[in-house]
This record gives structure tokens, sequence and C-alpha cells, in this order.
């Protein structure tokens, strides 16, 4: 295991330690135990003395009594170790990823990081609780035995140091090799969870398409992959015992020849090579728990791989540490300053030198083709991406200077997809400000135009939404989206397109309604009828800002702005 | 965000019979192995024993004695045994591990498959990760049980015959006395499984919410950091994760007791035979010789016991888990009220709407006494404010949702009797959320049919003017659309869907809110090849702007689950209702604004 994901368990160390005693406790109890019945036969029956079997029995229970005790004591302390260092490890993965940058989702698929929250983790912790209670067993009594043998006939028990080594290092080429495979088999435990999230996501499209039976091939084949590969690791460390078993018993003959051999010149006795014998039994049978320890020791050291790769990712730090707040009841003033965005080094520039200025209080609305950088140019504001060149200023501060979240509490963003939480209609609501009263937010609502509606459910604010709102219409749930942002009358808003499933009368009454709030706006649109009540429109092709100014301005300077406006309004072969 | 689960169902009581059969119903599909199997286990115990048994031969023939004559023969024989023990291991093992998996595949794939059984309604109330978890996390819980459990179980229980048989030969009196602990095991057992398997049913429901948790947080990323929420999102997983401590804590800690419990039981069992024994040969009702082998069994009986026990723990994990995949299984499928299953031959596509009345929720109505129809051929535009029910209606005529009350017909029959996914083939969609695959362009076109050529995929990019911005990124067709960031703006997706749609070339189109994020110049040059797509096929469509919807045949304005208004667009703005007033709002020219 890796170093980042060790050092998790650093904070249980006494109760690992503790536990680890116990369970020392536990076996040395279990190894007097046969010592003990041996005697109760020897001294008890034998000699038909029930006194002596009386003694020995409660000798014997008592014992067990406090091997029973520090199980149980195991069980707590190892469990509590256990889920806490799983607890943290889980707490800790997801607080990394809720550091991550757009781009970091790109590198990793959500299916793969919710395995490696949940299952990796699992796979961690119960390995962890085997080794506290169980898995230390084996290797133990491999060595006790071993030590023993020694003791006894050193010149016999040469067979085991020749022996022991050479399947130390076959087990760990084993481990390492299976645990490769078992990072495989994650691989593909991501993949099949990454077809069953595209089909649970896109089930509607899919059963409109009714493309069931080509989704489930699919699935079959994730599917199969998966087991396939489980099998062949699981394989290769079933494969291992039977072999090391199989050495150790050959050592066994080779004690017996070696034995009578010895026994022939008087080196040895036959009591000695019988216990060496013996012990052998016992060290192989310990061996046959390996299996197990070593298929949870290399599945926990693929799942701790990939846990510690999403740990031990750069953290991004946060641009800098000044802070915004509202200064003006206006808005807030944006400038773009030479901007030049692309999302990554092999895809083509999407905005070149972008420059405006928003006012406070102002009303931008941002028009432009299909993929002319309109929601990019949006994004940038509350830094979900950064720009490659050029800077933004929010009332005159850079914001790259800005503490991101000092800068992303100024803004209301209101999406595209209008994506809302499983939970209450209130909770949606007051999810940028938790303490909103219930006035905000009926306030919020009326004004996003969604007020009768909600009120006209049974339960109204309390009122459950699925994921991403389903109960709702396209619209409605745009609209309770705006109503979010307007809950943090924050100065900045930006409306990204996010009034496009509703009809004209609605959304003339909702931008009516934005009017009083103290809001500088940036609104991206396709319909005139929305940017000609903004205080100035930017036209934008293949990102660059060919055209500004009000509705009128246009009309009468920008080609493109009129080609737009008669796309709208011109009757186009009917005849009203 | 909170799971909604729960106010949708009641917990259920974890059944661990009914789950134990349904998972050995699956295991039995391989009966032949599985013997097999058994086979290999029952060798090798035999060949276990067997080895022993040699050595003692060896040790009284030929240690103890000065002969060595042939003893390389005793090692050989030992030698062919271990060989074949643990081959018989070995097999036991590669064939137990095909079993297992396969059957795991096959629970995996028939969840799936339910997955898609199920009605849409499903998963309004349901969050996808929550969903995964069961595929994913409550599979692998009985996966890694089947690896390793059923072998053991077998031999467990194969020893404990064999040494209960051995033990009644030698004394059924003192078999008595070693079987007294059984009854207290039991006890002791099934005080500890009350309460673990509850809580192992818990913990995998928590796991589930965590993971559902997870799903949401991370696909709704974008609003957490625009609202700077994270701190707020890390907080409410953490109360999470506490809770599925806790359950976890309790069911590890329970199960813990199972061996230790089984220890001390043993221990007193022993203790007791030794003084009953002891009793008993002072009576002379035994012989001391019984006494001493006899002890010797009861150690051997109550091992197989303490690794059954042991393998208790996993079996309720896997029960848990199965419990919860079953539940997903039990649900009732989609198309439970399909009388007919009979497959709609090629559609001409005519589609009447009689008397239906459908609400999600019971008792609401969201769209009620519904009539219309749509000849062969004719564009029927859903005009209305939003809310009004236009996607429901949407949703009926692809028959994700069924309707409460009264029929659709297609091609005059009743839809009620064809099987959904033969109409649903005949039917092309844009719908309101473009959704797209992780998959390359190409493939997504090709989605909407997909035995399509290469050369058919890019024309029906070309068609939905896709063709000019795939052909600007740098692997064009063959760019991969990824979760974040590949640079696909929300119109371009929507033009891929249209061209998705395109190449579907249904009887029957549906156009919901098609072009909502394209620009209208964009969507003058790809209306053009939307009414040729049109052409000869039954169309319905919701849009916004009315100047997309003029040229529909039909109009049916609807608002508040009704239709209020139909007819072309002509003799509804003579009617000079609703429409009328719609229309008038948006195609009057914006006068110049005044004081500007």
């Amino acid at each position: 295991m890796k170093e980042k994901v060790i050092s998790y368990m650093k904070p249980y160390r006494l109760p690992i330690g503790v536990a680890l005693i116990l369970m020392l406790v536990e076996l040395a109890v279990e190894l007097t135990q046969p010592l003990l019945m041996a005697r109760i036969i020897d001294e008890g029956i034998m000699k038909n003395d029930l006194r002596a079997v009386v003694a020995l029995g409660g000798e014997m229970l008592g014992l067990s009594l406090l091997a029973f005790v520090s199980g149980l004591s195991n069980s707590f302390v190892a469990a509590y170790a256990s889920q806490n260092f799983g607890y943290d490890l889980r707490n800790n993965l997801f607080e990394k990823i809720q550091g991550f940058l757009f781009a970091d989702f790109n590198r990793y698929p959500s299916s793969s990081l919710i395995t490696r929250i949940t299952n990796d983790v699992n796979q961690l912790q119960s390995t962890l609780f085997m080794c506290l209670r169980i898995a230390m067993r084996a290797p133990l009594l491999v060595i006790g035995g071993v030590t023993m043998a020694l003791l006894v006939n050193a010149r016999l028990a040469m067979v085991y140091l020749v022996i022991i080594p050479v399947l130390l290092v076959f087990l760990i080429a084993i481990m390492n090799r299976s645990s490769a495979l078992f990072g495989k088999v994650q691989a593909a435990l991501d993949k099949v969870n990454r077809v069953l999230r595209e089909n649970l996501a896109g089930m509607k499209l899919i059963k409109s398409y009714a493309r069931g039976d080509h989704e489930r091939s699919r699935f079959k084949k994730a599917n199969s992959n998966l087991t396939e590969r489980t099998a062949s690791a699981l394989r290769l460390t079933e494969t291992a015992v039977p072999i090391l078993i199989f050495v150790m018993n050959l050592a066994i003959l080779a004690i017996l020849w070696f034995g009578n051999m010895d026994i022939k010149s008087g080196k040895t006795t036959v009591g000695e090579t019988v216990a060496i014998v013996n012990y052998a039994a016992r060290i192989t049978t310990a061996f046959s728990m390996f299996s197990f320890i070593i298929t949870v020791l290399s599945r926990a050291k693929a799942s701790s791989g990939r846990a510690n790769e999403i740990l031990s990712y750069p953290s991004h730090e946060d641009g800098g540490n000044d802070t915004i707040s509202r200064e003006n009841n206006k808005g807030s003033k944006i400038e773009f300053q030479h901007i030049g965005f692309k999302y990554s080094e092999e895809t083509p520039e999407i905005l070149h030198d972008i420059t405006f200025t928003a006012w406070p209080g102002e009303r931008v609305a941002i028009m432009g083709a299909t993929g002319s950088g309109k929601s990019s140019l949006i994004q940038l504001i509350p830094k979900l991406y950064e720009p490659n060149t050029g800077s933004i200023l929010i009332d005159d501060k850079n914001i790259k200077h800005l503490r991101t979240d000092s800068l992303r509490r100024q803004i209301g963003y209101v999406p595209q997809e209008a994506l809302l939480f499983t939970g209450t209609i209130k909770e949606n609501l007051a999810w940028g400000k938790e303490d909103a009263s219930l006035k905000e937010m009926a306030e919020a609502v009326e004004d996003a135009q969604i007020r009768d509606t909600i009120e006209a459910l049974p339960n109204q604010y309390d009122t459950l939404l699925g994921q991403k709102g389903v109960n709702l219409s396209g619209g409605q749930k745009q609209r309770l989206s705006i109503a979010r942002a307007l809950v943090k009358k924050a100065g900045i808003l930006l409306l990204d397109d996010s009034t496009s499933a509703l009809d004209l009368q609605t959304e003339a009454k909702l931008l009516k309604a934005l009017e009083k709030y103290k809001v500088t706006t940036l609104i991206v649109t396709q319909k005139i009828s929305t940017a000609k009540e903004a205080d100035r429109i930017l036209l934008l092709v293949d990102g660059r800002i060919i055209a500004q100014g009000s509705h009128e301005e246009l009309l009468e300077c920008s080609p493109l702005y009129r080609e737009i406006y008669a796309s709208q309004f011109e009757e186009t072969g009917v005849e009203s | 965000m909170r799971n909604p689960q729960r106010a949708v169902k009641a917990e259920r009581p974890p059944h661990f019979a009914g789950t134990v059969k349904r998972i050995w119903s699956y295991l039995s599909a391989r009966k032949g192995l599985l013997a097999a199997v058994l086979l290999m286990v029952v060798a090798s115990s035999i060949l276990g024993l067997l080895g022993p048994f040699i050595i003692g031969k060896a040790i009284d023939n030929y240690l103890t004695s000065k002969n060595s004559a042939r003893f390389e023969w005793v090692l050989i024989w030992l030698a062919g045994v271990y060989f074949f023990y643990s081959l018989s291991v070995w097999l036991q093992n590669f064939w137990m591990i095909g079993i297992s998996q396969e059957t795991v595949g096959r629970m995996r794939s028939d969840l799936f498959g339910q997955l898609h059984n199920l009605p849409i309604a499903f998963y309004d109330k349901r969050q996808y990760g929550e969903l995964m978890s069961r595929v994913t996390n409550d599979i692998e819980n009985v996966s890694s049980t089947l690896n390793s459990s059923v072998i053991q179980i077998f031999s467990s229980v194969l020893t404990l015959v064999g040494t209960l048989a051995v033990m009644l030969y030698l004394s059924p009196l003192l078999t008595l006395v070693t079987m007294a602990i059984v009854p207290l095991m039991f006890a002791g057992m099934k005080w500890i499984t009350s309460r673990t398997s509850k809580l192992y049913r818990e913990q995998q429901r928590n796991l589930g919410e965590l993971n559902g948790f997870i799903e949401e947080s991370i696909s709704g990323h974008k609003i957490i950091k625009s609202f700077s929420e994270e701190k707020k999102v890390i907080r409410e997983f953490q109360e999470k994760n506490k809770k599925l401590k806790k359950a976890g804590y309790w069911a590890q800690v329970y199960t813990g007791f199972i061996p230790k419990l089984m220890n001390v039981l043993n221990n007193s069992s022993f203790a007791l035979v030794a003084l009953a024994g002891g009793f008993f040969a002072l009576k002379g009702m035994v012989t001391v010789g019984t006494i001493v082998t006899f002890t010797e069994y009861a150690r051997q009986f109550t091992r197989p016991l303490n690794d059954l026990s042991n393998q208790f723990n996993t079996l309720l994990s896997a029960v848990a888990g199965a419990d919860r995949v079953f539940d997903i299984l039990d649900e009732r499928k989609e198309d439970f009220k399909e009388g007919g299953a009979n497959d709609s031959s090629k559609l001409i596509g005519e589609v009447e709407f009689s008397h239906v009345s459908f609400s999600y929720e019971k008792g609401g109505d969201t769209v009620q006494e519904l009539n219309f129809r749509a000849a062969p051929g004719e564009k029927v535009a859903l005009v209305g404010p939003t809310g009004a029910g236009k996607s429901t209606i949407i949703n009926l005529i692809s028959r994700l949702y069924e309707p409460d009350e009264g029929k659709i017909l297609f091609d005059g029959q009743d839809a009620a009797e064809i099987r959904r996914e033969s109409i649903r083939k005949q039917m092309g969609f844009v719908l309101q959320d473009s959704f797209l695959f992780e998959d390359s362009i190409r493939e997504n076109i090709r989605y909407g049919r997909l035995d399509a050529s290469d050369k058919e995929v890019e024309e029906a990019a070309r068609t939905a003017n896709a063709h000019a911005f795939i052909s600007k990124l740098p692997e064009g067709y063959d760019t991969v659309l990824s979760a974040e960031g590949s640079g696909i703006s929300q119109g371009q997706k929507q033009l891929l869907s249209i061209a998705r749609a395109i190449l579907a070339k249904p009887a029957i189109l549906i156009l919901d809110e098609a072009t909502s994020s394209i620009d209208t110049i964009t969507e003058l040059k790809i209306k053009e090849a939307l009414s040729r797509l049109m052409e000869g096929r039954t169309t319905f469509m919701i849009a916004h702007r009315l100047n997309t919807i003029r040229q529909a045949d039909q109009i049916l304005v609807v608002d508040q689950g009704r239709i209020i208004e139909r007819g072309n667009h002509q003799q509804l703005l003579k009617q000079k209702g609703f429409y009328y007033t719609l229309s008038e709002k948006q195609f009057k020219k914006p006068a110049v604004k005044a004081g500007m």
C-alpha cells in the first residue's frame, strides 16, 4: 500500500495496536488449548482422576473465557479502527474531488471517481479489519512452526530455511502480479459503472429510440470483461496456494527421506522426525489460509493505488487571497480585457481578444451563432475556467487574485442546463444562501414567475424533487434555477440562455421583474425580443465581438444583426 | 439533497431464507460444474486424510524399523497423493471461480436488463448513483461471498457429517453430550444474525445513498462550484458518511462476535465431554480409549462448525446485497399492462388520442380529456405556456408513460395492444435535453440507426448543419464527447441530436424544443432540412418560437392540461384567442424603445 493511504491509518495507531495485542492474546490461548486438552486426557481421564478433569477443565474454560473477552474487545476495536479509517478516507477523497477543476473531470470520468470513493475504500476498509482480526494469524503460525521445528532439530529443519524464502519470493511475485490484475478488475468495474450511469441518465432517449437491446449488448461487453478479469485475478491467487501446499508437502517428503537416513546413522531420533513432520503439517494448513490473504492484500494494493492517485493529485492553488464584497448597491462592474481562451491545448481557440465592460446595473445581452463562444465567455466570470490570455476585472479587481469563494459569492449563475438537486424545493432554493428566509424565497420565485406553480403543488415548498427535478417541466426547472440564483442577491447575474424553454409572455414578465434587482446582468440569448430589453448587445462571431450597441444601433449598423432579426420577424413564406 | 426513496417505499424486512434460495437458483444453472466442484471437494478431503495416513505407515514401517527397502516407493506414492491433492484443490477453486463469476455476471446483466424494462416513472424518484450502487457494490458483496464461501460450506458440511457419523459410531451417549452445545450455538447465532442482517442491509442502503450523493454532486459540480458551496456539500457528505460508518461499525462488531462465540462454546463442549467422559468411565459405561478418540473427534466436529460460522459473516453481507438487487428485479415491469405482444407492422403514421387523461402523481391532473387525430404525414404543433402539458403529451405518444384513462391509437390500433418497442423503433426523437453518450460524435449520430454507414452519418450531419463545426474539431467525427469541456456547446449538441433523428428516418418524428439552443440563423438553415425530413412523416413538435411552427397542418394550443384551441395558423389567428395574442406579441416588430 502506498504511503498516502497508509497515513490515514496513523490516527488509529492506538486502536490498531490494541487490536493486535488482543489478537495475540487470543492466539496464545488458542495455542495452549491443545496442551490443556492433552493434560486433561493424560492426567485426568487416563488416570481416572475426575478432580483433575474438573480442575483442568475449569482452567480451560477460564482461559477460553479470557480469549472470548479479548476476542469480543478485538471486534470493537478493530471495527472502530477500520470504519474510521474508511470514513476518513472517503471524506478526504470527496473533499479532494470537490476541489477538482473542470479539466480534471475529463481525466477521471465520474463513474471512476464514484467507484473509487465507495468500492475501493470498502476494499481497503475490510482489508484493515481482516488484518486486525485474522490475517496475521497465518504468518504467525508459519513463524511459530518453523521456530519450533528449528528448536527440535536444526539439521532437519534446514529444509524449511531453504524452502520458505523461496516460497516467500514466489508469494510476493504472485501478489504483485495479482494486484496488477485486480487493478484491471477495478478499471473494468469503472467501465461497467460508466455504461450504467450513462444508461440511467439517458434512459429516456434510449427508450425512445428503442435501443434497449443495443445497450444490453454494450453492457454485456463491459460486464463480461469484468467477470473475466475478476476470474483471472482470483484464479491466479487460487493457483498459488495449491502450488505452495504442494511444495510444502514435498518438504515433508524430504524430511522423511533425510530423517530416515539420519535415523539410520543415529543423528536423530524417530520422535524428533515425527515432531518436525507434524510442524510441517501445521505450517501447510496455515499456508492454505494464504490464498485468502493474498487475494485481500493484492486487492487492497490495487485499490490503495487508485485512491492514492486521487489523493496525491496536485491541488489547485487558489489564485489569490484578495476578497471582494458588494460595495455599491447598483451591481458590480465587469471588465474583460483582451481575453483569449481555449479548453485545452489540442482544441482550437474559442474566444479571441474579447474586450468589453459591463457597467454597474447594466444589462448586457450576448448573441451569436451556435458555438460562437457565448457560454464559454460567461463561464470565465465565476472562474469555472481560466482565460489563457488577458484579464477579467470585477469592480476593478483582477479575478485572478481573488479568492474563488469570495468571487463566486458575488455571482448568481444560471447555467444552460437547469440542474436541481434531490431534495425539497425549499432546499433547492436555499442552495446558494442557506439562511434564506421564506419571504426571500417567495420573492425570488415570484420574480422568476414560478410562484403560482409551486404554491399549487400539494406540498408547496416542501415538494420533493427527483434527480434533475424530473417532476417539473423543462421551463419550470429553468425558472426554479433562476429563482435559486436570485435568492443569492448577488451583484452579478449570469443567465446562460436560461430562458430558452420559456414562452415569450413568461419571459417578458421575468425580465421585467429582474429590473428591480440591483445587479449587473449578462444574458445569453437567441431571441431578439430578449436582447432588445438589454441596455447593450454584444454580437459574437467565432469567438470575436464583431458589433456592440443597443438594439436600434445594431439594427442600423450590423448586417448580421439584421439577418438575425429577419430570421425571427420576417414572415417567411406564409402570409398572415 | 436527501434521498427520496424512503418516502416512496417502506423498508422491507430482510428475508434470509428466500434470498439464499434465490441466489441458489442462480447458482444451480451450473449444476453440472457444481457437482464437479463437490466431487473435487470430496476428493481433496479424502486425499487430505490419505497423506497423514501414509506418513503414519511410513513412520511405523520404516523409520522405527531398520528396514529401508522400497522406502522411496512409499515416498513416491506420497508425492502422488500430494500432487493429486493440490490438483483437486486447484480444480475446485478454478471451477468455482468460474461459476461464481458467471453467476454474478448474470445477476448484473439481469439487473441491467430490468432497468430497461422498468417504466420511466420508476426513475422519477430514484437517484442514479443509488441504483448504480446496487449493480456494483451490492453485487460485489455477492461475488466475494460466492468465491470463497461455497467451497468452504461444502467441505465444512462434509467433514461435519463425516465426524458426526464416526462419533455416533464411537459413542451415541457422548455424541449427545457434544451436541448439547448445538442449541446454544443456534440461539447465539440467531441473536447475532437478527441484528447483523438488519445492519448489513442498512449499511448497504447507506452506501447506496452515499453513492447517489457522490454521483449527484459530481454531475452537479458546475452548480456547486459557481455557487461556491463546496463546503456545504462536503458537510452533507460527511453526515451521510457518518451514517454509513455507524451501520458498518455495528455490523462488523456483531459479526465479529460469531467466531468468538463459537470458540468459547467449542472449548466448553470439550471440557464437558471430558468431564462427562470421566464420569461415564468411572461408571464403566465407556472405555478410556473411546474417550480419548472421542475428544479428538469432538474437536474435529467443532472445527467445521467454526468455519461455517466464519462464513456466515460474508454470507450475511451477500444476502443484504442480493436482497437489494432482488428488490429492483421485483419491481413491476413497464410492460405489465400490455395485453397484446403484437409487433406493429410498418406504421403509416396515423396517431389518435381518444379521451386521454394522465397525471404523474396520483390525484393530480397533468393532462385531461385529450382528443385529437394526426393524419399520416401531418405536422402537428403543440403550443402553450410552460408546464401546460406539452412534453407530457410527447411522453405519452412515445409511450414512456401510459395514459390513466382513454386510448392512444397508432394506425387505428390501440397502443396498449402493441409492443412498446416496436412502435418506438419507428419514431425519431429530438428531446429537450439533448443527451449524448461519452463516445465519438460519429457513434452518437449513428445511434439513430445502428446500421448506418459512415457516409450516411456524415450526410445526416451535413443536413443538420453540424458538419461545419465537426470538421473544425481536431479529431473531427472521431472526437470523443466527454462530460466536460470537450468544447461542444449546448446548441451544437442539439444539432447532433437532430442529425441523429435525421438518420433514423422514422415514420413518426418528435421534436421537443428541438432548436431552443440554436441561434435563429442556423435554425433557418436547418429548417429546410427539417421540413424535408418532415415530408411524409407524422411530426409532433413543440417550440416557443412561433415562426418554426407556422407551417404546421394542425396547431394544438394547450393550457393547463387541456387543448383549448386547434386549427392551422390562419384559422387560429382568425379565432382571435390565446394563439392570436401569443402571435401578436411575438411577431409584432419591436418598436424603437422610447427614451433611449
